[in-house]
């Protein structure tokens, strides 16, 4: 009998495996009686438990269609609706009247202040976003929005493992996340963690050099591809593109043909890698059953939405 | 003015979601009676603007999360108390008989043994479709806790299915502060 776990075997009914790892786990499958049989009352299981909330929904739903809710009294609309709509109707009329009297538009405009104006011999990096001094307390607060409760899940006891560091930021971000091993460009792995956006998961990833300040690869759920395109702000330089699903950002203080080379490097690395993936699939499948079978490490863990 | 813009905001999402929310409550509670009054409690507490909601949060999750908070505010953060006064014919109630004969007695028995904290991961995953990560939200509990749970619970079910015997009984419970420990 294979040895082939629980978390995978579960992980392999509800779904969550890469198409290629279930197509490996089929193929164990086929060969071991046992191990087929326990994924049939694994399947089995989990319809039971479907059917069995599928069952309390209905009964709630006609226990509470039973007891309809009455309709709010008023006239085509409820009253409280239609007084809300006045309210706000009455809210835009004052806004304009305002608006008129304080600015006399629309014979004259204030004037927006785009940027502070400035000496003509101070240079001024004009792609820096914003022209409000940086305030140390106001970056850090900012800075403070990024950490969630997943920033300190990833244990810092599994960093030097690659791997495990990658199946759990995958779990977050997206199957296809790509942890790149950037050694040969002088650059060594140091640590990961989630960080959040908008309550969307992002994976950071930092590397640092023989010196000077790290490079972070950012990594969170976005276009299918997008070609990399750089951007500077301040002094941190940055190339965004997006791949299999995931949008990436590169950043560091370096110059943009070293961020785009170093991009590049990086998505080659992943072409390569679905590459070497591909013949290892190969290679596989061409030895046969008699070495027994090979365990997939199990993968991260998307379940669908309703 | 404050409190009415909160329930005029939040009231309509809650309406369209009464079904699911009552069966996460019936559920949770062990029983249709005791989940209608649980609901009305955590309904009325939600409305009352105790527990703001934040627009950028789904409100199946805060809604979820609520009731929970309720649950374990009126029973403790174990919740062991509830656990053991669950009856079993009121839980058996939940599941609408089809043509007279009860619903999958086994199925029913093995969700009746589970504390209510793993009668919710279920649902929440197999009912809901949520991932891990959002459960652990609901439940205040890690999403690796989570899904170890799952799999242990998962075959559990498998194993007495096949008569491999009742690992089932020796799942134990789950407390908030243990699967955040």
């Amino acid at each position: 009998m294979s040895e082939l776990s629980d978390d995978l075997l579960v992980a392999y009914v509800d779904g969550q495996l890469a198409p290629k790892q279930a197509l490996a786990v089929d193929k164990v499958l086929a060969q071991d009686d046992v191990l087929a049989k326990r994924v049939a009352a694994l399947k089995k299981a989990h319809k039971r438990l479907e059917a069995a909330f599928d069952a309390i929904l209905a009964g709630a739903e006609a226990e509470l269609a039973s007891h309809p809710v009455p309709k709010p009294r008023g006239f085509f609309v409820s009253w409280s609706a239609l007084a809300q709509a006045s309210l706000a109707t009455a809210g835009m009329v004052l806004a304009m009247v305002m608006l008129l009297a304080g600015f006399g538009w629309p014979l004259q405009m204030p004037q927006i202040v785009w940027r502070q104006p400035v000496a003509a011999d101070v240079e001024v990096d004009m792609e820096r976003v914003g022209s409000i001094p940086r305030d140390w307390r106001e970056e850090l607060a900012r800075a403070q929005a990024l950490l969630s409760r997943d920033s300190l899940e990833v244990g810092l006891n599994s960093q030097a493992n690659a791997e495990l560091v990658r199946f759990q930021l995958a779990r977050a971000v997206g199957p296809g996340l790509l942890v790149p091993e950037l050694e040969s460009e002088g650059l060594r792995f140091m640590r990961a963690q989630l960080l959040r956006f908008d309550a969307e998961p992002v994976a950071q990833l930092l590397y640092l050099g023989a010196s000077g300040a790290p490079f972070a690869l950012y990594a969170k759920a976005g276009e299918a591809s997008a070609e990399p395109s750089f951007r500077r702000y301040g002094e941190v330089g940055s190339v965004a593109w997006s791949q299999d699903g995931i949008t990436y950002l590169l950043a560091g203080e370096a110059g943009e043909a070293s961020l785009l080379r170093l991009a590049d490097r990086i998505r080659q690395m992943e072409n390569s890698a679905d590459a070497a993936k591909n013949s290892a699939n190969a290679a596989e499948n061409s030895a046969g059953a008699a070495e027994g079978s090979r365990v997939p490490p199990p993968l991260p863990k998307h379940k669908p939405k309703p | 003015m404050q409190a009415e813009d909160y329930q005029d905001t939040i009231k309509p999402g809650l309406v369209a979601l009464l079904p699911r929310l009552k069966r996460f409550a019936d559920l949770l509670a062990g029983g249709k009676t005791a989940g209608t009054a649980l609901l009305g409690r955590a309904l009325k507490r939600m409305l009352a603007g105790q527990h703001r909601y934040q627009r950028n949060t789904a409100i199946d999750r805060f809604a979820f999360a609520e009731i929970y908070r309720q649950w374990l505010h009126e029973h403790g953060d174990g919740g062991e108390a509830s656990y053991a006064e669950t009856d079993k014919a009121d839980f058996a109630q939940l599941f609408p008989a089809k043509d007279e004969e009860e619903f999958d007695p086994f199925t029913v028995s093995f969700l009746y043994s589970l504390p209510p904290q793993h009668r919710l991961m279920l649902l929440l995953v197999y009912g809901e479709g949520f991932d891990d990560i959002d459960v652990g939200r609901v439940l205040d509990a890690a999403p690796e806790a989570i899904s170890a749970w799952l799999v242990r619970i998962s075959a559990s079910l498998a194993d007495c299915m096949s008569g491999r015997g009742a690992r089932g009984n020796g799942i134990g419970t789950l407390s908030a502060r243990e699967a955040t420990s």
